[in-house]
């Protein structure tokens, strides 16, 4: 027998006393569960279209408390859609041939396109009470965040190595535990990182979600975006500047404090086993959090519960399936389930129908001059757009190039891009404005450099991951044979990066669309500028409750950039992926 | 042992799948086969005779399109229980730990917690991974990740125990040790497991381990033949019992793989096989060197260090360009082989576009390009589709394209996607189909 080095009572790790994180925990749990109390009395308070702003620094933090927590629920209530629409395209054939189009035009769709739908109706359920405003904002929030998780769930699925479900098969998991413990977790990484781009892009309309005008209405919620708009309103600097920071200040703190310790832990998941040749990332908070005891001790209790409830777990379990093996026994024969997939399928067109039917009747009042005056807008707000493509890629490839190039100024550059790029690029809008006017130039030109803004990241980040991933070998072999500087950019870095490239401009094309909407439209010191395009048009029939029109715009907008995607961007990446590819 | 109680039994079994490019492939047809209690069958063929896919078929993966599949007299109604399987790609969950891993299959079985314990205990002891309870797939060697894989599969104490080229992605020597491992588990009964049905790629792992070795052929798979192993267990490599086994079992391959050529109309359209310019010459130059310029296609694959089915492939290649001829399972240096081999580059390339052109498949093409001057890819692709629906067509257009570029005959433009006429077929008799 071995010996026993420590006294038993002092060596097992369960037992060892709390520490300083345990108690950074309770405080920061204490902190959570009382956000959401207020949150919830928020939630409750009596209706008010327009809640009085406090545009006091002390209220600032609470502001800013009530909007992340309707982010972050909007992002929870985004990982359930996601789930359940990437499960269903990717377990249904019949279901993918429909939810995949569905996406890309749900994709393509601004968030105010959403607005008068939302607002009316959630208003109209809860009319005494905030709630239904502050579910249209939540929900608002989704709409810019669920479509690229759902997205990343259906391909993570539809990539899963065929030897490893059959093994789950074999095992003869339930779909459940198949769904916990292989998928979801086999699609955390990716997940996990959409999660971020969902984030940032949820906080980009955050000032139109919150402070709003529909027709002769004007709703308002408590948060910081509206701060910011009564702040702009009020012409009040010093409250621009203190929003501006408060926002930065928790988009860190939400960088570090959740997204680093997920992406650390998340690597735990990847499927592939190549290291990857990157350092491997590390999250202080998520070291901190390892050496905390609390964790593990819960994890213990809960396992104990586990035990306990687990003999209640029987007869539940007896009770559920009768609800469930009827339509399974039911659809067991092929006549049935013919006649199910008939009745779905019928159930579809007319559903498809009678939505067209709706726009048709909405779209009807719109006259001959408002569909000229729609046709010149989208034109003139498509070249913007492009307009704004060019100068992003015009300064964020050769940076692009320039930080890809070199793994320590990538490693060091990328976390802070990454939190510049969360910052919602329109609570920047009036301070550029300003400063243009002061030099002479107008909203016309000036709304292209602001889709700049809103769309140029997209471009910078996927040109630096595309230049990262090039080959050492093929560097040493340009370095080998000395390529000159020009050269090396011709023969090496452009056709390297040019598939990112194309995949950013999809993304940054998309952000400049929906940025159009708020940049070609400002209102800021009580006064209003806007200029001639499909943005300001979409922003200006909202504000004056003008719905054929705002249909019109949105389903133009939609038209124009599924096409666009489709037709342009889809066969650009094509040809890019098979003319210059790296993986032979 | 045939009179064991029968266990699997498939039933003049199809099995169609859709490729990616609508192409409907018949991986299987009319594919009848039964495994009996406490026997070893080793399914083996050339890639893509549908071996892989009847093994899932009897793991309950996967329905058959027709006919059934059979256990104990009962079709197979979702996922056997009674197996348990072991893949190539070892189809470990990296999040898992070792413990997890092979504790996968037994809730599903209704092993409570601490029966559970014992039975991971016991199949980690079986393959020799104790100490590793706790490590991470990847902290481990292939060889160790597929002792996981069985200890898995070992932990649910299944009645027949499915192998998908279990030894395939090991290293030669792992592969041997647990190889030995296998027969010694399968005659142990305290392991449960008294039927195997494995996969294979390697003829000497199938003497090695079967009782039984069904041989498949392809297009669309089917069973060709099946050869009783009366050799004692365990066996001996180098005995030779064991060896004359294998050169049995490598002639039926043999024959299997390279049908003689038939005496039929000459205009009759093969594929040709999907193999590269370099191999062919490198065969070629191989042959120079062996005695009377001839060996046989196992032998040749164990010298240049490929698989068998490849080298088959190749061999095909060689032999419809008549630079090789294969006299029983022995593969002879034609004089036209020899000559090629003499020449330079240049020569070399102006007798392969003259042979080229005389190759059905490429005659028929060159003849469509003579007509039309250009043929685009999707046209030259739907053509293959139609004459040879059960191999990808994208791979065989690859591969004639490649050999027309090497003979400087065929021009291909990516981009565009079309093909053209580089040169006129020197020497080459006029072939006009119809």
């Amino acid at each position: 027998m071995k010996p026993l080095r420590f006294p038993l009572a002092l060596a097992p790790p369960l037992v060892r006393r709390l520490g300083l994180a345990d108690i950074v925990i309770l405080c920061l749990v204490g902190g959570v569960i009382a956000t959401v109390v207020t949150f919830a009395r928020e939630f409750e308070a009596p209706f008010h279209e327009a809640v009085r702003i406090d545009l006091r620094p002390a209220a600032l933090p609470r502001y800013t408390l009530y909007s992340l927590t309707r982010g972050v629920l909007a992002l929870l209530i985004s990982y359930v859609f996601a789930l359940s629409y990437g499960w269903a395209a990717a377990k249904s054939r019949a279901a993918e041939r429909l939810l995949l189009p569905l996406l890309d035009i749900l994709q393509s769709i601004p968030v105010l396109g959403f607005l008068p739908g939302l607002v009316l109706g959630l208003v109209a359920l809860f009319p005494t009470r905030n709630v239904g405003l502050e579910l249209a904002a939540i929900l608002m929030i989704f709409t810019a965040q669920a479509w690229n998780l759902a997205f990343s769930f259906y391909n993570s699925l539809k990539s899963l190595p065929e030897p490893l479900s059959d093994a789950c098969k074999v095992a003869g998991w339930p779909p459940r535990r198949t769904l916990w413990q292989l998928e979801v977790p086999a699609a955390a990484q990716g997940l996990v990182w959409n999660g971020m781009l969902s984030m940032a892009g949820g906080w980009f309309f955050l000032m139109v979600n919150e402070a709003f005008r529909l027709g002769d209405h004007d709703y308002r919620l408590p948060g910081i975006g509206s701060y910011m708009s009564v702040a702009l309103d009020q012409g009040n600097v010093p409250a621009m500047a203190l929003a501006v920071v408060a926002m930065t200040v928790m988009i860190v703190a939400v960088d570090q404090l959740v997204w680093r310790p997920l992406v650390v832990w998340v690597e735990k998941f990847r499927l592939d086993e190549t290291a990857g040749g990157a350092p491997a990332a590390s999250s202080w908070v998520l070291d901190f959090l390892r050496r905390a005891r609390l964790p593990r001790r819960l994890a213990v209790w809960l396992r104990t519960a586990r035990r306990v409830t687990r003999s209640f777990e029987g007869p539940l379990r007896a009770a559920g399936p009768v609800i469930l093996r009827g339509p399974r026994v039911a659809l067991a024969s092929p006549i049935t389930r013919t006649a199910a997939a008939v009745l779905v399928g019928a159930a579809i067109v007319a559903a498809a129908a009678g939505g067209l039917w709706q726009l048709v009747r909405l779209l009807a009042p719109l006259g001959w001059r408002e569909w000229r005056d729609l046709a010149v807008s989208g034109a003139l707000t498509f070249a913007r757009v492009m307009g704004a493509v060019t100068l992003s890629t015009a300064w964020a490839l050769p940076a692009g190039v320039a930080i890809g190039r070199s793994p320590r100024l990538a490693q060091t550059l990328q976390p802070v891009i990454q939190v510049v790029a969360s910052f919602p690029a329109p609570m920047l809008f009036p301070i550029v404005v300003f400063l243009f006017e002061r030099a002479g130039v107008g909203l016309g030109w000036g709304a292209v450099a602001l889709m700049v803004l809103a769309g140029q990241w997209y471009v910078l980040f996927n040109v630096i991951s595309a230049v990262a991933a090039i080959p050492e070998q093929l560097k040493d072999a340009a370095t080998m044979f000395r390529l000159a500087p020009l050269a090396r950019w011709r023969a090496l870095y452009l056709p390297a990066a040019f598939p990112a490239l194309v995949t950013g401009w999809v993304t940054a094309a998309g952000g400049a669309w929906n940025g159009s909407i708020v940049a070609e439209y400002i209102e800021a010191g009580g006064h209003l500028r806007m200029t001639r395009g499909l943005g300001s048009l979409i922003s200006d029939a909202t504000a004056h409750a003008n719905f054929p029109l705002l249909a019109g715009g949105i389903a133009l907008m939609s038209l124009i950039v599924v096409g666009w995607n489709r037709v342009v961007w889809r066969s650009l990446m094509t040809w890019a992926q098979t003319r210059f590819g790296l993986g032979t | 042992m045939t009179g064991n109680a029968l266990l699997l039994d498939a039933q003049h079994v199809t099995q169609r799948f859709r490729l990616p490019n609508g192409q409907l492939l018949e991986a299987l047809r009319d594919v009848s086969l039964t495994v009996r209690e406490h026997e070893v069958v080793a399914l083996v063929g050339p890639s893509g005779c549908g071996k892989s896919t009847l093994l899932r078929l009897f793991a309950g993966l996967a329905r058959p399109a027709e006919g059934a599949v059979l256990y104990r007299g009962h079709p197979l109604e979702g996922v056997l229980g009674a197996a348990a399987m072991v893949f190539q790609s070892f189809a470990l969950l990296p999040w898992f730990t070792v413990a997890q891993n092979v504790a996968m299959g037994l809730d599903a079985r209704g092993v409570h917690s601490g029966a559970q314990r014992d039975a991971v205990a016991r199949a980690i002891n079986l393959v020799g991974l104790e100490g590793f309870e706790q490590a991470y797939p990847k902290e481990l060697s292939g060889g160790m990740k597929q002792r996981v894989g069985f200890a898995r599969a070992l932990a649910v104490a299944p009645e027949i125990l499915l192998m998908d080229e279990p030894f395939g992605s090991l290293d030669p020597l792992t592969a041997e040790t647990l190889r030995s491992q296998v027969v010694d588990l399968w005659r142990d009964p305290a392991t449960g497991v008294n039927t195997l049905v494995v996969v294979s790629h390697s003829v000497e792992e199938a003497v090695f381990l079967a009782g039984r070795i069904v041989v498949f052929g392809s297009n669309p798979g089917h069973v060709r033949e099946e050869l009783v192993n009366p050799l004692p267990y365990p066996r001996q490599e180098r005995s030779p019992e064991f060896e004359a086994m294998v050169d049995r079992l490598h002639g039926i391959l043999t024959a299997t793989l390279l049908p003689e050529p038939v005496a039929a109309a000459p205009q009759r359209l093969v594929p040709f096989p999907r193999v590269h310019v370099s191999e062919v010459v490198g065969l070629l130059d191989h042959l120079l060197t062996r005695p009377g310029g001839k060996g046989a296609v196992f032998e040749l694959a164990e010298d240049l260090g490929v698989d068998y089915d490849r080298m088959s492939a190749v061999v095909r290649g060689a032999e419809q360009l008549g630079w090789v001829t294969t006299p029983g399972e022995i593969v002879v240096l034609t004089p036209a082989g020899r000559e090629l081999m003499a020449m330079d580059d240049a020569a070399r390339k102006d007798a392969t576009r003259a042979r080229l052109s005389r190759q059905p498949l490429f005659a028929r093409l060159i003849a469509m390009l003579k007509e039309e001057g250009t043929v685009d890819d999707e046209e030259a692709l739907a053509d293959l589709t139609i004459y040879f629906p059960f191999i990808p067509a994208d791979s065989l257009f690859q591969t004639i394209i490649e050999w027309g570029r090497y003979a400087e005959l065929l021009e291909h433009k990516p981009d565009v996607g079309r093909l053209a006429l580089l040169a006129s077929p020197e020497g080459a008799p006029e072939l006009r189909p119809e």
